[in-house]
C-alpha cells in the first residue's frame, strides 16, 4: 500500500465513526423511527466494522517501520495537530470495538435503545482512537473530555435516580482534575514552546536544574488526572456507583474499556522525560494494593452489580501494577517488556470477561428482581421463565467466573501467570496472589444466585411476565464467551503478535510448556482451595462480622477530592 | 505583574473551595466554572507576554504574540460550556427526584434507592 494512502486510511477510525453518529442524529431529527433503526445499523457498519477493517490493511507498515504520522488539516508540521498511529493504537481500538459490538447488539433488547445511545457509542469510540493516537498534548486533554462526557452521558442513562448521581459526582471530580491538566499542559508549553511529544521530550533534556523540579511538578499534574480516569485507589471511589447504576451494556463498556485507555495512553506521557521514572514505582504498590483492597471490598457487598463493580477496581488494580512496573524496570529489559506485554493481555482478557459477567448477572438480576446476592435464588428458573430455551446465561456466567478466577484454559489463567511470571519475589506479587484468592471466594458468592431455590423465604418470580426475545443477547453473550476461550487457548499464537505491535523484544516462548508448568497449575490449584477457605471464613460469624463493617463504607463527594488531593500528596512525597 | 497572578490564583481557590465546600450542587458546578475560568485567564496572561505585536502577519511585524495559547482557550471554553451544561442537566434531575439541592440531602434520600 502506498504511503499516502496509509496516511488517509489511519485516521478512518476517528472520522468515520463520527460520520455515522452524525448520521443517526440526523436521521432522528428528520425520518420515522422505523428509518432511524436502519441508520443505526448503518453508523455500526460505517463506524466499528469498517475502520477496524481498514486498519487490519495498515498492519505490513506497521511492522515495517513501527508508526505512521500524520498532521490534521495538512497544516505545516509544528502548527497543526499531529497524529502518530502506531501498534498500541491498533490494539487499543481493536479492544474498544470488540467490546463496543457485543455491548450494542446486548442494548438492541435490553435498553437503552434510542438512536442517541448508538450515536454517543461512535463517539466515544472516535474518542478513544483520538486519544490513542494524538501526538499533542491539548489534544490528548480535548480527546479526554469527550471520551469523559460521553460516558458521563452514558452513565446518567441508567433508570435509577443514582445513575445521575453518579454521572454528577464522576464529572465534577474528573473535569475539576482535567483542570490541573491543563495547568500542567500550561507549564510543559512555557519551557518547551510547545504541545508535541517529541519536541517536549526533546527540549526537556535540555533543561538546567532549576527547572526540573517544575517539569516534575507539570508531570505529576498531568499523570494524576489520567490516573483517576483508570481508577486506582484512592482515585477510584467516582468508580463504584458509575458501574452499579448504568446500564448493563454501558457497565460493560466502562469496565472493559474506559479505565484501560487513558492508562496505556500514559505511556507516551511517561516517554516525555526520565524524570517520570520517578512514579512509576509508587504506582506500582497502588495498583497491588489497589487490587487486594478492591477484592475485600467486593466480597464485603451484598448488591450483585456493586460487587462486579468492585472487582474492576480490583482488576485495573493488577493490570497497572504491572504496567507501572514495566515503566520502572524499563521497556527495553526483557522482564520490562514482558510485563507490558501481560499488562496489556490481562487488560484485553479482563475486558472479555468482565464486559461478560456484567451483561449476565445484569439480565439474572433483572429477571429475578432483586440484585441482592443473598436474597436471589435460582435465577436460570426465573430467566427460563421469560422465555429462555437453553440456560445460555448461566453457562456464559460461569465461563466468565472461571476466567476471572484464573481456572484453564479460560483466558484469565493465561493472563494473570504471565503478569505474575516477571513480578515473582516483589511485594506485589505477594498482594496479587492474595487478591487473586480473594477472586475466587467472590466469584463463589456471586455464582450462588443460580442455585435452586430451597426454602419459601427466597424470592419468588410471578409466573404471568411477557416473554422476552433472547436471540440477541446470546448472540452478544456467545461473542464474548468464545472469545474468553479463544483468547486463552490460541493465546500462544496471539502473543507475539502482541509483542510485535507493541514494539517491544521479548525472546520468551509462550508455549504450552511455560503456561502449563507444574510449578503455576499447582499455583492455581492452592489459589482455588484459598480461595473457597476464605469464602468460608466470610460466611463465618467473625468473617460476616468484618465484611458488614466494610460494606457500611460508602464515599461521601467531598472524598473523591480527598482522595485527589491524596494521590498528589503521595506522589509528590515519593519524589522529593 | 505579580498582582495579577495572585488574583488568579485566588479566584482558583475561591472555585476550588465551591466545589468541595458548597453544599449546594447548582454551586459546586458555579465552581467548577470558576477554576476553569482561572486556568483560561491564567493561559491567555501568560501567553500574552510570548511576543509583543499583534499576531497579524504583515510588513515589519516580526515580534508577533504567540497565538497558541489563545487558540487552544478557545476550545478549553468550548469543553467548559459542555461539561456544564451536562451538569446543570444532572442537577435538574436530581433537583426533580429528590426535591432537594443540597448534596448531603440528595445523598441521604438516595440511599434507598436500588
Amino acid at each position: 500500500m502506498e504511503l499516502s494512502t496509509a496516511r488517509t486510511l489511519f485516521l478512518s477510525p476517528i472520522y468515520l465513526p463520527l460520520l455515522g453518529a452524525a448520521l443517526i442524529l440526523l436521521s432522528r431529527s428528520f425520518f420515522p423511527i422505523r428509518i432511524t433503526k436502519v441508520f443505526e445499523y448503518l453508523g455500526i457498519l460505517i463506524g466499528l466494522i469498517i475502520p477496524l477493517v481498514l486498519i487490519f490493511q495498515l498492519v505490513p507498515i506497521l511492522s515495517e517501520q513501527g508508526s505512521i504520522e500524520g498532521i490534521i488539516g495538512s497544516y505545516e508540521s509544528g502548527i497543526g495537530i499531529s497524529y502518530r498511529f502506531d501498534g498500541l493504537s491498533l490494539l487499543l481500538i481493536l479492544l474498544a470495538d470488540i467490546i463496543t459490538f457485543p455491548a450494542w447488539i446486548f442494548s438492541r433488547t435490553e435498553g437503552p435503545k434510542q438512536g442517541s445511545f448508538t450515536a454517543l457509542l461512535l463517539i466515544q469510540n472516535a474518542s478513544i482512537a483520538a486519544i490513542s493516537m494524538t501526538n499533542d498534548l491539548f489534544n490528548l486533554f480535548v480527546c479526554l473530555e469527550i471520551m469523559g462526557v460521553a460516558a458521563y452521558v452514558l452513565i446518567a442513562e441508567g433508570k435509577a435516580t443514582k445513575a445521575a448521581y453518579a454521572a454528577y459526582s464522576y464529572l465534577m471530580a474528573s473535569s475539576s482534575a482535567m483542570v490541573f491538566f491543563l495547568l500542567g499542559t500550561f507549564v510543559l508549553y512555557r519551557l518547551t514552546g510547545s504541545l508535541n511529544y517529541e519536541i517536549i521530550s526533546q527540549k526537556l533534556t535540555m533543561l538546567d536544574d532549576q527547572n526540573k523540579i517544575l517539569v516534575q511538578i507539570a508531570l505529576l499534574l498531568i499523570i494524576v488526572p489520567i490516573l483517576l480516569r483508570v481508577a486506582v485507589m484512592p482515585l477510584s471511589l467516582w468508580l463504584v456507583d458509575a458501574h452499579s447504576k448504568a446500564p448493563h451494556a454501558v457497565s460493560a463498556l466502562l469496565s472493559g474499556v474506559l479505565l484501560k485507555v487513558p492508562l496505556f495512553a500514559l505511556i507516551r506521557v511517561f516517554a516525555l522525560s526520565p524524570l517520570t521514572h520517578a512514579y512509576a514505582l509508587p504506582i506500582s504498590y497502588a495498583g497491588a494494593a489497589t487490587a487486594l483492597i478492591g477484592v475485600l471490598f467486593a466480597l464485603a457487598q451484598s448488591d450483585a452489580k456493586k460487587l462486579l463493580a468492585y472487582h474492576s477496581i480490583s482488576q485495573i488494580g493488577y493490570i497497572v501494577s504491572a504496567w507501572a512496573l514495566s515503566l520502572h524496570i524499563g521497556l527495553d529489559t526483557k522482564a520490562g517488556a514482558l510485563l507490558l506485554v501481560a499488562s496489556f493481555f490481562h487488560a484485553f482478557s479482563h475486558a472479555l470477561f468482565k464486559a461478560l459477567l456484567f451483561m449476565t448477572v445484569g439480565k439474572a438480576t433483572d429477571a429475578g428482581k432483586t440484585r441482592d446476592v443473598y436474597r436471589l435464588r435460582g435465577a436460570n428458573k426465573a430467566l427460563k421463565q421469560l422465555g429462555e430455551r437453553s440456560p445460555l446465561t448461566m453457562i456464559s456466567f460461569f465461563v466468565g467466573a472461571l476466567s476471572i478466577s484464573a481456572i484453564p484454559p479460560f483466558n484469565g489463567y493465561y493472563s494473570k501467570i504471565l503478569l505474575t511470571y516477571s513480578m515473582k519475589g516483589s511485594l506485589q506479587y505477594t498482594l496479587l496472589t492474595i487478591a487473586a484468592a480473594g477472586t475466587v471466594a467472590s466469584f463463589i458468592k456471586i455464582g450462588r444466585i443460580f442455585l435452586p431455590q430451597k426454602d419459601k423465604k427466597a424470592v419468588l418470580v410471578p409466573e404471568e411476565e411477557k416473554k422476552q426475545n433472547f436471540t440477541g443477547v446470546h448472540i452478544s453473550y456467545l461473542l464474548l464467551a468464545l472469545a474468553c476461550i479463544a483468547t486463552g487457548i490460541f493465546s500462544a499464537k496471539l502473543l507475539p503478535f502482541v509483542v510485535n505491535l507493541l514494539g517491544v523484544y521479548t525472546s520468551t516462548n509462550f508455549g504450552s510448556a511455560f503456561f502449563f508448568s507444574s510449578s503455576n497449575l499447582i499455583k492455581s490449584a492452592i489459589t482455588v482451595g484459598a480461595g473457597i477457605l476464605v469464602f468460608i471464613i466470610a460466611i463465618l460469624k467473625p468473617g460476616q462480622w468484618v465484611l458488614h463493617h466494610i460494606a457500611r463504607f460508602e464515599g461521601s463527594f467531598v472524598d473523591l477530592f480527598l482522595g485527589f488531593a491524596l494521590a498528589i500528596g503521595a506522589l509528590a512525597y515519593f519524589i522529593i | 505583574m505579580t498582582i495579577e497572578r495572585i488574583l488568579i490564583f485566588l479566584l482558583f481557590l475561591v472555585g476550588f473551595s465551591a466545589i468541595v465546600g458548597a453544599k449546594n450542587i447548582i454551586k459546586k458546578v458555579f465552581g467548577l466554572n470558576l477554576i476553569n475560568s482561572s486556568v483560561v485567564l491564567l493561559f491567555i496572561l501568560e501567553g500574552s507576554r510570548i511576543g509583543s505585536q499583534a499576531p497579524i502577519i504583515g510588513e515589519g511585524v516580526t515580534d508577533i504574540v504567540d497565538p497558541i495559547p489563545q487558540a487552544l482557550m478557545l476550545t478549553a471554553i468550548v469543553i467548559g460550556v459542555c461539561v456544564t451544561a451536562l451538569a446543570l442537566a444532572l442537577s435538574v434531575r436530581l433537583y426533580k427526584a429528590t426535591n432537594s439541592l443540597e448534596i448531603d440531602t440528595i445523598q441521604e434520600r438516595l440511599k434507598g434507592e436500588h
